[in-house]
């Protein structure tokens, strides 16, 4: 009744494109021999809407709000990444209040991107109640957003030269409010999740990813800050006003789950800090620079601008040739690397174990699709 | 410096141009231009100065040829390589897969869009688009369609 | 077996009466069951819960009954048809008959039989036969996947719970569950015997496949393991079966461990229910706190420590016994 797959004794599980745990519509063809996986081979693309492509046909502000769909839980960044590779084929400089409020909503993106996982993965490993604590957590941070964005995922907020609108005194107390919620909160999440034996179990010593393996797959983000490389764009190319203000890069030692686990935990900690650190320091002044033109058109030229997101690096490469449409753009996204190492990962385990991989690695698939 | 001993470390490739770049314009530290021929080797000095392969894509820049693009950049150091080579159509660039396993994808999805063949690569087969797909999209003889007025 | 010879016709009447009230009691049991179930995990996760249909949501799984009993009935193409349709018929009756010899209070058994724990453990253990059976049938992967895990599981928990029961029969001196009560009437099990008590808790939450145990439903990997192409009624059936096994077991866990109907002021019945509803509530306080474990962790579990420990509990209390 199992119709035998590329060797005897092996056969072929489909996993996805609907699966409850493939996050999004992704297909992993699975050559299992009983429950040990031989080979596995992700499909990827359901999910592929030509972003590269629609970004040579439209112009530069029309792309703007492409980026919010590209990693629909780290909108913010990617909105970000845009505006800063315009603004730099432009020679534009964005005043600082302003990228004082693109680091608070970008952290706060990021929190929320981070509880999501938590919440999924924990979901991924049979754990349900966690979930809704995140998303309890989350939609504090969402209504803050929504308050000052207009718009609770997919953001549109950043434009060249700056941010459209003002945060209010209300945001900030409210933020405040966050900060002081989110941290009494961490107790619960220790006793749920760190401390749990099972979860220990599951997540210690599985899916490691060693430094090499990183540097040959280009891995990015918490996956390779969980093998112990301190490598985050906010730090090592610093950008926007990140300089301005004191955090640590979390990192793990062995590249297992539980590093993963323990450095996006960690990581929100210090997101917070960050937040923390813009609110108080808040300076005033315009949050629009003033010199922005009503009709962008770049000199040509090319540029690579890089940030660093919830999963990794993301990078936008634009080549202009002096159009009001790019000539070429590409994006580069950490989740598309990532799941590239996955086959690497996933062979010879259990197929528990994979499912337990292929959540700890938070891929965003349209963000892979583009 | 590592610009310096990524300059030193491709010196011997006869390189058409290894120069420095002007960061705060580009966000490049080093441009180099190589001839598609070239690559695995540079490739090859680029791992052994432990940069990594940051992105791999391609710029259909005229009816006869295209320009791979590859970013290196390092987990220590601040330190971003950009290498350009210039590609004729028709033509089939060597494939990086074997260095940096991580290039298997990127290349997958060049041909995927732009219809580049990399020779040696052990599984070329679409990746973004169906298989049945019978296009490259981001070629420029594609065509806009109807989406965006441009200004 | 002198009980079976001694057929009379008021025996028969009072099992035709007992079972009547059994399936009302299976029926009324899974419906509070899922609500109690849905209240719980609400309340773990800071939310209300259903609060729409009836009084604090308490009708709602009758409307969703209905529900299920108006869907339609889904039997895929290339199933094995007999033992995919038998499947769901054969989750239920050994449940249903476990309840033969449950005592609900010194009068209220159906058939007070000496080889009553005996008879309990042998019904419940074609559980996962019917599972083995739905799973082989749907001609499904996933499926397939379930119901090997669940053969296994079932037989690796079985034996540490049959010696962790066998080490209070050896305190009783009888299988008859009445007696069982009846030797607890200075105090209870669970306070001379802690650890068996623990292993038998452990050991039906794996029986009764609940989560951190719930390995051949798992739905993140098999998506919903056993019963993946099964809807509608049939679905609700194994879920049915799922719930009222819960019970069972329970049931059997006041018994052993709790003095059953035991306790002062109201009438056993009572005491016997609340002891059964908050060995389940147990139960459900494991599924909305634990994450899964791995299949191999589980196994391992099961023969390097709970049987052993099992093994150990049974020697010592036949030593103290002995002494």
């Amino acid at each position: 009744m199992l119709e035998p797959g590329i060797e005897e004794k092996t056969f072929v599980l489909n996993l996805g494109p609907q699966h409850p745990s493939t996050h999004g519509v992704l297909r992993i063809l699975l050559e299992m021999d009983g429950e040990y996986i031989a080979k596995a081979d992700p499909v990827i693309g359901y999910g592929h809407r030509g972003h590269e492509h629609m970004a040579e046909n439209r112009n530069y502000l029309q792309f703007l709000p492409n980026m919010g769909r590209v990693d629909y839980l780290h909108a913010l960044a990617y909105n970000q990444c845009w505006c800063m590779a315009v603004e730099k084929l432009l020679g534009i400089t964005v005043p600082e209040r302003a990228e004082f409020i693109r680091v608070i909503t970008n952290e706060l993106n990021r929190i929320t991107s981070h509880l999501l996982w938590f919440g999924a993965y924990l979901m991924d490993l049979g754990a349900f109640t966690p979930f809704l604590y995140c998303f309890d957590d989350r939609e504090h941070i969402l209504d803050l957003l929504d308050r000052v964005t207009g718009s609770r995922l997919t953001y549109c907020y950043y434009r060249f030269g700056g941010v459209p609108s003002d945060i209010d005194r209300e945001f900030i107390d409210g933020c405040f409010a966050f900060i002081d919620r989110f941290r009494s909160r961490w107790k619960d999440y220790d006793n749920l999740v760190t401390k749990n034996v099972i979860f220990i179990n599951r997540t210690k010593g599985v899916g490691i990813i060693t430094p090499e393996m990183a540097l040959k797959y280009g891995i990015t983000g918490p996956n390779l800050r969980g093998s112990g490389i301190p490598y985050d764009i906010r730090k090592s190319e610093p950008y926007s006003a990140y300089p301005l203000f004191n955090f640590e890069i979390p990192i793990g030692e062995n590249g297992d789950i539980f590093d993963r686990y323990v450095v996006r935990l960690a990581e929100m900690e210090q997101s917070l800090r960050i937040v923390e650190q813009a609110l108080v320091k808040l300076p005033n002044g315009p949050i629009m620079a003033e010199k922005v033109p009503k009709r962008i058109k770049p000199p040509a030229g090319e540029v690579y601008q890089a940030v660093e997101t919830a999963r990794g690096e993301f990078g936008i490469y634009i080549v202009s040739q002096g159009e009001v449409k790019p000539y070429r753009v590409k994006l580069r996204v950490p989740s598309f690397a990532t799941l590239s190492f996955f086959p690497e990962m996933a062979k010879d385990n259990l197929v528990a174990d994979a499912v337990a991989n292929l959540g700890s690695i938070d891929v965003v698939i349209p963000e892979i699709d583009r | 410096m590592l610009t310096d001993t990524i300059q030193k470390a491709l010196a011997p490739l006869n390189l058409a141009k290894v120069a420095p770049g002007d960061y705060a314009k580009t966000g490049y530290h080093l441009e180099v231009a190589a001839a598609p021929a070239q690559l695995p080797a540079l490739a090859q000095a680029m791992l052994n100065t432990g940069c990594f392969l940051e992105s791999l894509t391609a710029v259909d820049v005229s009816p006869e040829a295209f320009t791979l693009v590859y970013h290196f950049a390092n987990f220590k150091e601040l330190c971003r390589t950009v290498v350009h080579a210039s590609l004729p159509k028709g033509t089939e660039p060597p494939t990086l897969s074997q260095i940096y396993p991580g290039a298997d994808w990127y290349e997958r999805e060049v041909y995927d869009l732009f219809g580049i063949r990399f020779a040696g690569h052990p599984n070329l087969t679409r990746i973004l688009l169906p298989e049945d797909a019978d296009f490259h999209p981001l070629l420029k003889e594609f065509g806009a369609g109807d989406a965006g007025t441009g200004d | 077996m002198e009980q079976l010879t001694q057929f009379s016709a008021t025996e028969l009447a009072r099992m035709i009466a007992g079972l009547i009230g059994v399936i009302a009691l299976v029926s009324v049991n899974a419906l509070f069951l899922i609500w109690m179930e849905r209240k719980v995990a609400a309340h773990m996760q800071l939310r209300p819960g259903p609060m729409e249909v009836g009084p604090h949501g308490a009708i709602q799984t009758i409307a969703d009954a209905v529900k299920l009993l108006g869907k339609e009935l889904i039997t895929p193409e290339e199933v094995d048809r007999p033992i995919y349709l038998l499947a769901p018929i054969v989750v239920f009756l050994p449940v249903l008959l476990c309840f033969l010899v449950v005592p609900f209070s010194q009068s209220l058994i159906i058939r007070d039989m000496n080889v009553g724990i005996v008879l309990i453990l042998a019904f419940s253990t074609l559980t996962v036969l019917a599972i083995l059976m739905g799973g082989w049938a749907s001609n499904n992967k996933y499926a397939v996947f379930g119901a090997f895990r669940s053969v296994a599981q079932n037989i690796a928990y079985e034996i540490p719970l049959l010696l962790t029961v066998m080490s209070i029969i050896l305190m009783v001196g009888s299988f008859r569950l009445t007696d069982i009560v009846a030797a607890q009437s200075r105090y209870w099990y669970i306070f001379v015997q802690p650890l068996a008590f623990i292993l038998y808790i452990i050991c039906a939450t794996a029986e009764t496949n609940r989560t951190p145990f719930d390995l051949p439903e798992a739905e993140s990997e098999l998506v919903a393991g056993f019963h993946t192409e099964y809807s509608g009624m049939r679905f609700a059936l194994f879920f049915l079966a799922e719930y009222t096994n819960m019970f069972i077991v329970s049931a059997v866990g006041a018994v052993l461990f709790l003095g059953g109907w035991r306790g002062p002021i109201l009438p056993g019945i009572f005491w016997f229910l609340i002891k059964v509803y908050a060995l389940i509530f147990l139960i459900m306080w494991f599924r909305w706190t634990f994450p899964r474990v791995r299949f191999d962790q589980l196994i391992t579990f099961a023969w390097k420590i709970l049987i052993p420990l099992a093994f150990a509990n049974l020697l010592i209390t036949a030593l103290v016994l002995k002494l």
